[in-house]
């Protein structure tokens, strides 16, 4: 890169040092005060946001404490059940979602032609509309007869189900969705890096008698492991602020099985009355969870992971 | 055409003194090499002449002008770098002609300059292709052509030759030669290679640990060593450096040392031996030899031994070099000086060497 | 030879009739969609469904394109907060991209800090604040809040920063010596080499500003600043007795329509750039 390391300005007069800072700073002014404007600031707003009773007109309009956190906490429980369902929808979604991506990626390792068509065909889902992968998922899931998959279940003579209806089965099927959507992407990442595994390594494997689930374990895994640590981190944010999905599909029920946090803040932001500081306590509790999740992944396992 | 001084420079790169307080000059249209192990701060020092790489403290002048602030663009000087540097999105022609754009050249003098330069390197039939189209000699010839056709008083060359192979190195080593025979430019070129170094330079200039060891022509250093750090540097296989006591060292050249059957007369230095290792290179054989408890490389044009034999080591007078405990080189004044150096590789016992 | 060849694939064809099977299951939603915006109303209800339009109709797009209740300036919209987002990003973000790679200076480390938070902000966490400070702005019933949130792309600073660093240090000295000021090493020289980059990271902000739900679900009151995905859930709503599929579908094909194409044209760049992904 062009080198101008500390002990280079060292030798320039002062006013040409700040000339060249000023260029770089000038370059990078306008990024840094848009994300200033629209993301670090809106963050620690609201921070500030939750400890007031307001609306959208009066953001301020009470000073209430840590009330807002009591409220979300101990009070209300509708808040706890978000918490949850974003649990179990963190959860199920990364262990499907990491473990069939990876399968995919084996699949398609050779290069052949039905591979690279199959690439393009599990990413397609990817480049479309949460929303319209929704509809059309809506559509297939629908509990009436005409829903194509009750239609399929037919033809087996099994009675008809409530999919998204069904609170047992609600949320299930918004993460089949999301799966259907994400695999393709996942499994390119991966893709990408199991192909720039030198060939020298599988060979030496091979002659080391190395087969099958062994050499997954001991040799490609490891070799795998920084894209699968990003993966990971990219999956568990992104499961954090599902919403468009759910939206659609079930739009928080049966009942409130499928209601997320982030359905959670936009109910309670600007929906009901002077409920702005709950959205924003539930907004901090969000951001605190982001914040120890990724933490404590690189704490322990950045470790573990195994850069070339 | 011009004469390069660098005055006191010294470079500081990450807390270490990479160059300590150099002086050198550059002498006007002469080919210099700058050569020495890697680390050596050769190639800083020749960023700090491009301006690309400013020298932390000290003056940099060409042809008696303080160039040392000045911008790299602006100092009629061109490099060719080690990979050549190449733009890999414009074609050969936009390569070529991206500096004298920049230089605000006009057209017409562009046009005349690229044919002439192309057709010497002999590039006039691929202008408009891409780079990557190319072979790696190809691309060398593009940075060559780049840096040639801003007419620079100063070339500066990083290791050009060391992404080719055997085979072309040689053909544009002598390329090299001649292009600067015909430009009649300073040439300042960096290599770590010693055999390069001799094959092309007219000066030498030694470099280890940000300090010059020595320069001068080829035969001066080869011949004429001032240290045994040039001694060792220059010549396959190394001088043979034998330790005798605190404050003397002797030095010879493989290819000056003999190895006799029968007891050698008329030599300076002899020793009983026996040969270790035989490699047999064509037209010489490199011998690895033992003497005493010291090992010696010797390096002869006959192959009358093999493994394993005894034999003599035998060095005529002439060749026998003296250095200090330090490793400098201790050149007598005359015959009295001479003896106590041998004197002192003798220690008490009497006779020859 | 013939016979030795089938021999050889043998072995593989269970896989491969299994992948086709897999691949149908994964195409088979859009092609849902797509018969399903050519059919009438009555048979979206019919059973058992038909798999291809019984009666083709192309009633379904003329009603989205000129009805009471059409698509134009949901249309017009999206296109226009895609090129303005587009456009923004990349001028902020090749000379923000440039001077983290390749310049050193004072607070760097801090400045491409909050890139990387505000990489992993998410949106939810952020809007209100926004929202707040658009309706201070009385800007809410404009395009501007579903534009300006947008100007710096993170994710695009961080690829393209990974991608300049990657070019050969020599070429930016190379270029130096060539007279070329900094300005013209990073238009000409730089920028050029990292094309593939540039242009993946675009697509992806299209495909994602295009796309996006939640963001004009919360920025905007008034359907005369809405974009395309919210006229696809609108058609949800206007109707009475039931759903009428054909016309969510119909709608939802000219949502995705769009991104196909671009797709089409760009889908090398944004597989190199998925695999890409900055983690090396």
């Amino acid at each position: 890169m062009a080198e101008y390391d500390r002990e280079e300005f060292a030798r320039l007069p002062f006013k040409k040092k700040l000339a060249n800072w000023a260029v770089s700073w000038g370059m990078v002014l306008p990024a840094i005060v848009f994300l200033l404007i629209f993301t670090i600031y809106p963050m620690f707003n609201i921070i500030r946001l939750s400890f007031f009773r307001g609306n959208a007109l009066n953001p301020v309009k009470e000073f209430v404490g840590l009330d807002n956190y009591r409220q979300i906490f101990f009070v209300k429980t509708d808040f706890l059940t978000a918490l949850k369902n974003t649990g179990y929808y963190t959860i199920v979604t990364l262990v499907v979602l990491i473990t069939a991506a990876l399968l995919f990626a084996l699949w398609m390792q050779k290069d052949r032609k039905i591979n690279n068509v199959a690439q393009v065909m599990f990413f397609t889902p990817h480049l479309v509309a949460t929303i319209s992968c929704a509809f059309i998922w809506t559509w297939l899931y629908n509990k009436n007869d005409y829903g194509l998959f009750n239609t399929v279940l037919e033809l087996f003579h099994i009675p008809p189900q409530n999919w998204l209806s069904d609170s047992d089965l609600a949320m299930n099927g918004i993460i089949v969705m999301n799966v259907w959507k994400s695999i393709g992407y996942y499994a390119l990442i991966i893709l990408a890096s199991l192909k720039t595994i030198p060939a020298e390594i599988n060979e030496a494997a091979m002659l080391d008698q190395a087969r099958g689930p062994r050499k997954f374990f001991k040799i490609t895994l490891p070799l795998l492991s920084p894209q699968l640590f990003f993966i990971l981190i990219t999956i568990t944010t992104g499961t954090f602020k599902v919403f468009d999905s759910i939206r659609i599909m079930t739009n928080g029920g049966p009942g409130d099985t499928t209601r997320v946090i982030s359905m959670y803040i936009y109910d309670y932001a600007f929906q009901r009355n002077n409920t702005l500081g709950i959205a924003s306590a539930a907004g901090v509790v969000l951001m605190v969870i982001l914040i120890l999740v990724t933490l404590v992944y690189f704490v322990f396992l950045e470790k573990r992971v195994h850069y070339q | 055409m011009a004469e390069i001084k660098l005055n006191h420079v010294t470079k500081i790169f990450n807390r270490v003194k990479v160059i300590d307080g150099l002086d050198l000059v550059i002498p006007d249209g002469k080919f210099t090499v700058l050569v020495g192990p890697s680390g050596c701060g050769k190639t800083t020092v020749l960023r700090m002449i491009a301006g690309i790489g400013p020298a932390t403290s000290g003056h940099i002048y060409m042809d008696g002008k303080d160039i040392t602030d000045l911008d790299p663009g602006k100092r009629d000087i061109a490099m060719v770098f080690q990979n050549y540097a190449i733009y890999p999105t414009m074609t050969v022609r936009d390569n070529i002609e991206f500096g004298l754009k920049n230089r605000k050249v006009p057209k017409e003098e562009r046009e005349k300059r690229i044919s002439q330069v192309t057709k010497m390197v002999g590039l006039w039939e691929m202008l408009d292709r891409k780079p990557s189209t190319l072979s790696g000699g190809q691309r060398q010839r593009i940075a060559l052509a780049r840096a040639m056709v801003k007419n620079p008083k100063v070339f500066l060359m990083d290791e050009p030759l060391s992404n080719l192979d055997a085979k072309l190195r040689n053909s544009m080593r002598s390329e090299l030669i001649e292009m600067h025979k015909k430009l009649k430019a300073t040439f300042v070129y960096v290599t770590h290679d010693q055999v390069e170094a001799m094959a092309m330079a007219d000066r030498i200039v030694l470099l280890n640990k940000g300090k010059i060891m020595q320069q001068g022509s080829p035969r001066e250093l080869y011949q004429d060593p001032d240290n045994t750090f040039t001694a060792q540097f220059m010549g396959t296989p190394p001088m043979n450096v034998l330790d005798y006591g605190k404050d003397i060292q002797l030095g010879f050249r493989p290819e000056r040392a003999v190895l006799t059957k029968e007891y050698p007369d008329g030599y300076a230095y002899v020793r009983k031996a026996r040969t270790v290792t035989c490699e047999m290179l064509g037209s010489e054989t490199v011998y690895k030899v033992e003497a005493n408890g010291r090992t010696v490389m010797v390096k002869s044009r006959d192959c009358d031994f093999d493994a394993e034999q005894d034999c003599w080591l035998a060095v005529p007078d002439k060749y026998l070099l003296f250095f200090d405990g330090e490793g400098k080189r201790i050149r007598p004044k005359n015959e009295k000086e001479r003896n106590e150096c041998i004197k002192k590789i003798r220690g008490e016992k009497n006779g020859r060497i | 030879m013939m016979k030795r060849r089938l021999k050889r694939y043998l072995p593989s064809m269970p896989g491969d009739i299994l992948k086709i099977i897999v691949m149908i299951i994964f195409a088979f939603p859009f092609y849902w969609m797509v018969i399903t915006a050519f059919k009438p109303y009555f048979e979206t209800i019919q059973m058992p469904p038909t798999l291809w339009p019984h009666d083709f109709t192309l009633d379904n797009l003329k009603e989205i394109f000129t009805g009471a209740n059409n698509i134009l300036q949901y249309a017009f919209n999206s296109i226009v907060v895609t090129v303005s987002v587009v456009v923004i990003q990349a001028l902020v973000m090749i000379p923000a991209a440039y001077a983290f790679a390749t310049r050193e200076f004072p607070l760097k480390k801090l400045l491409f800090g909050i890139v990387l938070v505000a990489f992993m902000i998410p949106e939810q966490i952020t809007y209100i604040s926004v929202y707040l400070m658009f309706s201070d702005a009385n800007m809410i019933d404009s395009l501007w809040p579903q534009i300006l949130p947008f100007g710096a792309n993170a994710f695009g600073i961080f690829m393209l920063r990974q991608s300049f660093k990657q070019i050969n240090g020599e070429i930016f000295e190379a270029a130096r010596m060539d007279n070329a000021g900094e300005w013209k090493i990073m238009m000409k020289v730089a920028l050029p080499i990292c094309r593939p980059t540039l242009i993946a990271a675009m697509m992806l902000s299209v495909i994602g500003i295009w796309n996006s739900y939640f963001w004009p679900l919360v920025m905007t009151n008034s359907d005369k600043f809405r974009p395309l995905t919210l006229y696809v859930e609108k058609l949800k709503q206007d109707v009475e007795q039931g759903l009428q599929w054909n016309m969510i579908m119909a709608g939802n094909m000219i949502l995705v329509v769009p991104i196909i194409i671009i797709y089409c044209f760009g889908s090398k760049q944004i597989i190199k750039a998925f695999t890409y992904n900055g983690v090396k």
